[in-house]
């Protein structure tokens, strides 16, 4: 890699592999609240790996969590799907698992992509298991539940859902028309999208509100006055990174929350690349990984987020027109696939080699 | 309590339950080093949810988990039907939830565990409390989404008259602690735009002027403002009236303060405060569109979007000349046609 001159800025691609197969190997007591999301530490982990060309030559990783993501599959009476990690497992050799331990949909999503990240040929999934899982975590107000019956519902579950009916290129166990009105129930005066209908607008949900719409088989796009009153909410957002709310301060993920909802809009030309770019750069952690702002220790959510939004906006190498530091080729990044959020490489992966549906399934 | 418990391992009234210890079979992804007071006592959970204990030390155990993990789900989920298994006290576990609510208030758990007790609880709860309640969270942390969607939540579960009462007055109370905070607008508008009409509301032009009245005292107050500039726009779109209305109140805020003028006061068009800093982007984007919606204005509009990408407003250079553009070209459009 060429040396960067000094008024060039970095992209410490190397600290942020380390960060990734760190938190793959192991975390520390003081993070025991990401015991219910082992498997999106995985996903995260893994995608920054991806991005990074992190995974050449690590076969044994490889293997490891080929192996582990594949233990955490499980078939329940709601449906099969992944499950976060293996922390409520009670009888491994159980036929059933116990009504705590399933299958969610955000892990599911996470744990299929991470998949596609290894490679792996899909040939242990059970598709109409999860066309179950789906079935049954769908809720009479369209939304859907990460665990079926329990919990929370909202816009970013329905963004799972439709990513996943997507890879399983099948959405015959959802009803699209409902989730589509209860995330049309989301948008806000502002013109962004809340979690459920009523709440504040927010950058995260917004992202899953429009992916979901742009993904959507039935079509569901934004009309050409929305689009434009949400186009000026994400631009107001910006501020050199961007906010999640209205007046809030800027945090690394909504760069991609936010700058990639613009892309969705096909606004991605009013982003400013060179700031956000700086803005990511001042959030790099010494040791590896970023934070989601310069003073906060980083975390594989937000260096995945952080790297996910310079894939969608590359800062130029050399940047023109700009006054700033400019950026040297540390910064080169593959393609991403925006809505479903994966190197574009890795999701073609995913589309192509999960099972298409046998003529004989039943349902 | 977390930190000085004895482990479960070693307490006679637990002797009789073999922990499950977790399992991983194979090499393990992203493992926490747990502490072993964590360790002993989720492969104590494990035991009870095997043997599907219902039981007062089930209580306990599940609340010792939830206070050294708030985000444990599952632990929530089997501490849920447990209370309902035994028919313990939901007033008690209220009483239990200010506590926790107040100590992990980032949790969704925390929140989501209150609602199922006060929907189960129906007629016996008190939304009234719960609504002084949510307002001390808010002391602590004044834009938590998770507290803010409670409120929401318990407002429309109840849709009591006497509880939208004091929603207009609390809004108050917060914007003016804090006249940035966009989750306080956001109520704002929920309160007085997408719940519904109550009695003594139905005219709706008052609402319309109470409310253009008080956001631009707020905007005069602190012009740059994106939270009461969007509460403004919201109002206007959702009542569908036009943007030019508001004019004569944009326009001192579209350029730099002219000291030589002398101010007139107009309680219709507060003026910006003293110590605004002027011209505001916000304001001069309004008045842009203002042009925009005008015949043979476009060009007008065109140079104010125009003057926020080269001087007021760089950052966002290419959004504003994104929409010089559009200004040009509907005035094209017009002309064509």
């Amino acid at each position: 890699m060429s040396q960067a001159s000094p008024d060039e800025l970095r992209l410490h691609r190397t600290g942020h592999i380390s960060h990734a197969l760190r938190c793959l190997s192991g975390l520390p007591g003081s993070l025991t609240s990401l015991d219910s999301s082992r498997m999106l530490i995985a996903y995260y982990s893994l995608s920054i790996l991806d991005l990074l060309d992190g995974l050449s030559e690590k076969k044994k990783v490889i293997e490891q969590c080929r192996e582990w993501i594949w233990k955490q599959f499980i078939h329940s009476e709601v449906g099969s799907g992944f499950r976060a990690s293996p922390a409520v497992c009670v009888d491994e050799h159980a036929e059933t698992p116990s009504s705590i331990d399933s299958p969610h949909l955000i892990m599911t999503y996470g744990a299929l992509l991470s998949l596609a990240v290894l490679r792996d040929d899909y040939s242990q999934l059970d598709r109409s298991g999860i066309k179950r899982l789906l079935r049954s975590a769908q809720r009479p107000d369209g939304s859907f539940s990460g665990v079926p019956n329990e919990g929370e519902s909202d816009v970013r579950m329905v963004y799972c859902a439709f990513a996943i009916c997507t890879m399983l290129d099948d959405w015959s166990s959802i009803d699209i028309d409902k989730a589509i009105t209860f995330v049309q129930h989301c948008r806000t005066y502002e013109g962004g999208y809340s979690q459920v209908p009523g709440q504040e607008a927010q950058g995260g949900t917004t992202y899953c509100a429009l992916a979901t719409l742009y993904l959507s088989p039935i079509p569901a796009r934004l009309s050409p006055k929305e689009r434009v009153q949400t186009i000026r909410w994400l631009a107001w957002n910006q501020d050199s990174g961007f906010r999640g709310r209205t007046e809030k301060p800027p945090d690394a993920c909504y760069s991609f929350w936010c700058g990639g909802a613009m892309k969705i809009l096909n606004a991605d030309g009013y982003v400013n690349v060179a700031e956000n770019a700086r803005w990511l750069s001042a959030c790099q952690f010494r040791y590896g990984g970023i934070s989601k702002n310069p003073t906060e220790t980083p975390d594989p959510f937000h260096t995945y987020l952080s790297l996910a939004s310079l894939a969608v906006y590359q800062p130029k190498v050399p940047d023109d027109g700009d006054a700033g530091p400019g950026f040297d080729a540390t910064w080169q990044l593959p393609d991403h696939d925006l809505l479903i959020n994966a190197r574009r490489e890795t999701a073609e992966w995913a589309l192509l080699h999960i099972p298409d549906s046998p003529r004989t399934e039943s349902d | 309590m977390p930190g000085d418990s004895v482990l479960y391992s070693e307490r006679p009234e637990w002797s009789d339950i073999q922990p499950i210890a977790q399992y991983e079979t194979v090499t393990p992804v992203a493992p926490i080093f747990y502490s072993d007071e964590y360790k002993d006592a989720t492969g104590y959970f494990r035991a009870v949810v095997k043997a599907n204990e219902r039981s007062e030390r089930v209580l306990q155990l599940t609340e010792h988990i939830i206070r050294l993990n708030p985000g444990h789900y599952s632990v929530w989920q089997y501490r849920w039907s447990t209370l309902l298994a035994l028919g313990s006290s939901l007033e008690d576990e209220l009483l239990l939830m200010d506590e926790l609510a107040t100590t992990y208030l980032k949790t969704y758990q925390v929140w989501h565990h209150r609602r199922l007790i006060i929907t189960e609880l129906g007629g016996k709860s008190n939304p009234a409390r719960e609504l002084r309640f949510i307002r001390q969270g808010l002391n602590v942390d004044s834009k938590n989404y998770h507290t803010w969607a409670y409120r929401q939540w318990l407002l429309a579960h109840f849709n009591e008259d006497a509880l939208w009462e004091g929603e207009l007055p609390f809004v108050e109370e917060m914007l003016d602690e804090d006249v940035r905070n966009n989750s306080a607008w956001h109520h704002r508008f929920f309160t007085v735009w997408q719940s519904g009409v109550r009695a003594g509301e139905e005219d709706r032009e008052y609402t319309l002027n109470r409310e253009l009245s008080y956001t631009k005292e707020k905007i005069a107050l602190a012009p740059n403002n994106g939270s009461a500039w969007n509460y403004l726009r919201g109002v206007l779109d959702f009542t569908k009236t036009s943007y030019s209305t508001l004019r004569t109140f944009i326009e001192p805020y579209t350029a730099p303060r002219d000291e030589s003028e002398p101010e007139v006061l107009d309680l219709d068009n507060p003026l910006p405060s003293k110590d605004a800093q002027l011209p505001c982007v916000a304001a001069i984007e309004f008045l842009a569109e203002i042009y925009e919606s005008e015949v043979d204005n476009a060009k007008r509009a065109a140079e104010l979007y125009r003057s926020l990408a080269e001087v007021h407003d760089k950052i966002r250079e290419k959004y504003w000349n994104y929409r010089v553009g559009e200004a040009l070209s509907s005035a094209g459009q017009v002309v064509a046609s």
